[in-house]
């Protein structure tokens, strides 16, 4: 039986906050006779288990804790109370590049970063090259660091930070850097490091990198566990919290206020998506086999239609990024029409094969450039196949077996190519 | 590729983190955490080597990057001291100590002065920007869990390198008709002497460095002290000169309390063997073991101050 890969217990992390030096003397003075701070508790009463392989996100507003817990667990500072314990090797990545020294050279930089991070002048040596080829930076390793771009600086930072092989990997939302180019590489290897058994942590605000990349998610609030479980139950937890949270601060604000800000707020004008859900012969349902005819249903609500027209599109995303189709009602030509309504796209006979998919709804402009809105289904859609079937999709097709057929004579450049 | 059982023992963890498999706690730490510790700083130090080796380096190699003279410049520094030294108190103020006027040569004082001066400018220098090193690397400690105590530590280390360079500046000069090799014997002192000397100076810029992160004041503070303290040592006096040998003998005994006046004197018996520099009247030696107790003792509490500050050291900076 192996360990859990990070076990916590009752986390909590208090920081003291002191209104001015004097008091702290004072404290000092007295040997804590009178106490001159107060306690601030960023995170009280986590605990979670998490086993090897397996990954967790952290979500939740700024100031809930996130990045507290991530440090605690980092081991940059320690708890308060409660404890936690990490089986096997740890590497974390809190800031990318903290501690470049901007007059030093990439390659330079590169050594003497893997070495404040807790790494051998040997071990980095056999990782430089490595490190340089993912980096990309070409002849500008060697040029001081104090020439970069601040994309230059980041791809380095995670080019280090990532080429270490540790059994748990704590990330504080630094992943998905510089271009898009690069961003596709960072999580290529986010989801390599997953997919070869290793434990992630990470904090992120995209709701859709913790549904993609976790199994697990942790919704902190307050520096308390809101929620926690399967990402996708948390995820939509937490869309949910926020969006009656939005509502109630609306209402409260119409209340306060009368009805003078009715038209005043501008983002009460823009269109919105009410909901989204899947439905399977008449019936919600996220879990369906290969072949099963759907439909998913979008309700909208457009208060200016003819300022704002609106189009709807629909992805299929599978887990590792790979997007395996793409809906939209300005592909097929169609209008929405009116101030609100219910779009119903019909899918007979789905060909993906299985696999979780994300379905991202979105809410575009005219053009389908500009996105008024991304809107989260309540769960991911699972795909069961049915047959052995391998790829995303299964294609239509037919065999046919006969004697009668001859090959034809072989081709007469065939042999030059080779 | 299938997740094997995890062995902790055999999992090597990244030194800076937690040992791979222990429950961490926020317990404070008690007297026997620290003393065991204390008697682990060499292990650490040890599993720190590159580390240590990289900042020292960096710190080096970051002060004089980019100038033409590049590595010459802390060579040429204790030189032109040493010139000055010789040109003003010499010549310009014919200041002669009664040996030299004995044995008809001139450049005793200048020599006097310059170990004092090569010696305390490396140690206030440690001093100064130790009591700073851990705030101004606020973001290592907070992003990296960086081990702290490495910080002050650079800093004593380079400042001794420099001095290196001053001792070997000064025996290129010995060379010269200006002055001549002390004998080889007593220069075996010199990495006991430098080893006590970084001690020392290690252990009272961990306590200031610790003490600076909750306090800001402390960094000022330490700017008055080391001014005062160097007024202190006799460095630009010569405590054994007629006059001033009667003005300070009621005052010998707060000399003898100053473990850098041990020190210098110490540093100048091995340096300047063949002349009397006598500032306390006992041998040399009992001021090396004098200083010794202070640098060990100094260690202790610097180190214990410093352990007992350090987890809350990513809050603080």
């Amino acid at each position: 039986m192996s360990l859990p890969a990070i076990e916590v217990e009752g986390l909590g992390k208090a920081y003291r906050i002191y209104p001015s030096p004097g008091r702290r003397v004072l404290e000092w003075a007295t040997l804590g006779a009178h106490k001159g701070h107060h306690e601030f508790w960023a995170l009280r009463g986590v605990s979670f288990q998490l086993g090897r392989g397996a990954s967790l996100g952290l979500c939740g507003a700024n100031g809930a804790g996130k990045s507290t817990l991530l440090k605690v667990l980092a081991g940059t500072t320690r708890p308060t109370e409660g404890r936690y314990r990490i089986n096997g090797r740890v590497a974390s990545l809190l800031e990318l590049g903290a501690g470049f020294h901007a007059d030093f050279s990439g390659r330079a930089n590169i050594f003497m970063n893997g070495i404040m991070m807790g790494f051998t002048r040997r071990e980095m040596q056999a990782k430089l090259d490595e490190i340089i080829a993912f980096a990309e930076l070409g002849t500008y390793i060697d040029e001081p660091v104090r020439t970069y771009s601040s994309g230059m600086g980041l791809r380095l930072g995670f080019s280090i930070a990532v080429a270490v092989d540790p059994d748990v990997l704590i990330i504080d939302e630094v992943f998905a850097v510089g271009d898009m180019y690069f961003q596709k590489k960072c999580i290529d290897r986010i989801y390599d490091f997953k997919q070869r058994g290793k434990t992630i942590l990470f904090c992120s605000h995209s709701l859709y990198d913790i549904r993609q990349l976790c199994d697990e998610a942790l919704w902190l609030n307050g520096g308390q566990a809101a929620a926690q479980g399967s990402s996708v139950h948390v995820t939509g937890e937490y869309t949910s919290f926020q969006r009656t949270h939005i509502d109630e601060a609306k209402r409260n604000i119409s209340a306060q206020f009368g009805g003078e800000l009715k038209a005043a707020s501008r983002s009460e004008a823009l269109p919105r998506i009410v909901d989204a859900r899947v439905y399977r012969n008449g019936e919600e349902c996220y879990e369906i086999k290969t072949g099963d005819s759907i439909e998913i249903r979008v309700w909208w609500e457009n208060p200016r239609p003819e300022q704002t027209p609106i189009q709807i599109g629909v992805g299929f995303m599978r887990q590792d990024m790979t997007t395996c189709g793409g809906i939209g009602t300005h592909l097929d030509g169609i209008d929405l029409c009116g101030r609100s309504g219910c779009a119903i796209l019909r899918m007979p006979d789905v060909h993906l094969l299985s696999g979780q998919f994300l379905v991202p709804v979105i809410l575009f402009d005219r053009e389908g450039v500009h996105k008024y809105q991304e809107f989260l289904l309540p769960e991911n859609l699972v795909v069961r196949a049915q047959t052995r079937e391998v790829g995303l999709f299964r294609l239509d097709h037919a065999w046919e077996l006969r004697a009668d057929v001859p090959a034809p004579a072989a081709r007469a450049d065939a042999g030059k190519k080779a | 590729m299938t997740p094997g059982p995890i062995d902790p023992a055999a999992a090597d963890p990244a030194p800076h983190t937690a040992p791979a498999g222990r429950w961490v706690t926020g317990a404070s730490i008690g007297p026997a955490d620290i003393a065991a510790r204390i008697a682990g700083f060499p292990r650490m130090l040890f599993e720190h080597r590159d580390l240590v080796l990289t900042c020292v380096r960096r710190d080096l190699e970051a002060r004089f990057k980019g100038t033409l003279l590049g590595f010459l410049w802390p060579l040429v520094h204790p030189l032109f001291l040493f010139v000055v030294y010789y040109f003003i108190f010499t010549k310009l103020l014919a200041q002669k100590l009664p040996e030299d006027v004995v044995k008809g040569r001139e450049t005793t004082l200048a020599v006097y002065m310059f170990l004092g001066v090569a010696m305390w400018s490396g140690f206030g220098d440690t001093l100064l920007r130790g009591a700073g090193s851990i705030v101004d690397n606020g973001n290592l400690i907070k992003k990296l869990a960086f081990p702290a105590e490495v910080l002050p530590l650079v800093v004593a280390l380079v400042n001794a390198v420099t001095f290196v360079i001053a001792l070997g500046a000064f025996l290129i000069a010995s060379c010269t008709p200006l002055w001549h090799l002390p004998s080889w014997d007593v220069l075996l002192w010199v990495p006991v002497l430098l080893f006590l000397q970084v001690l020392f100076s290690y252990g009272l810029a961990l306590l200031l460095a610790t003490l600076n992160v909750f306090l800001r004041d402390t960094a000022q503070i330490a700017g008055i002290f080391v001014t005062v303290w160097m007024f202190f040592t006799p460095i630009f006096w010569v405590p054994y000169l007629p006059g001033i040998r009667e003005s300070i003998a009621p005052y010998l005994g707060w000399i003898e309390g100053n473990p850098m006046a041990h020190l210098l004197y110490a540093w100048r018996y091995v340096l300047m063997h063949a002349e009397p520099v006598e500032i306390f009247p006992h041998d040399p030696l009992v001021s090396v073991g004098v200083f010794a107790l202070w640098a060990l003792g100094m260690f202790v509490v610097g180190y214990s101050v410093f352990l007992l500050g350090k987890s809350r050291f990513a809050d603080e900076v």
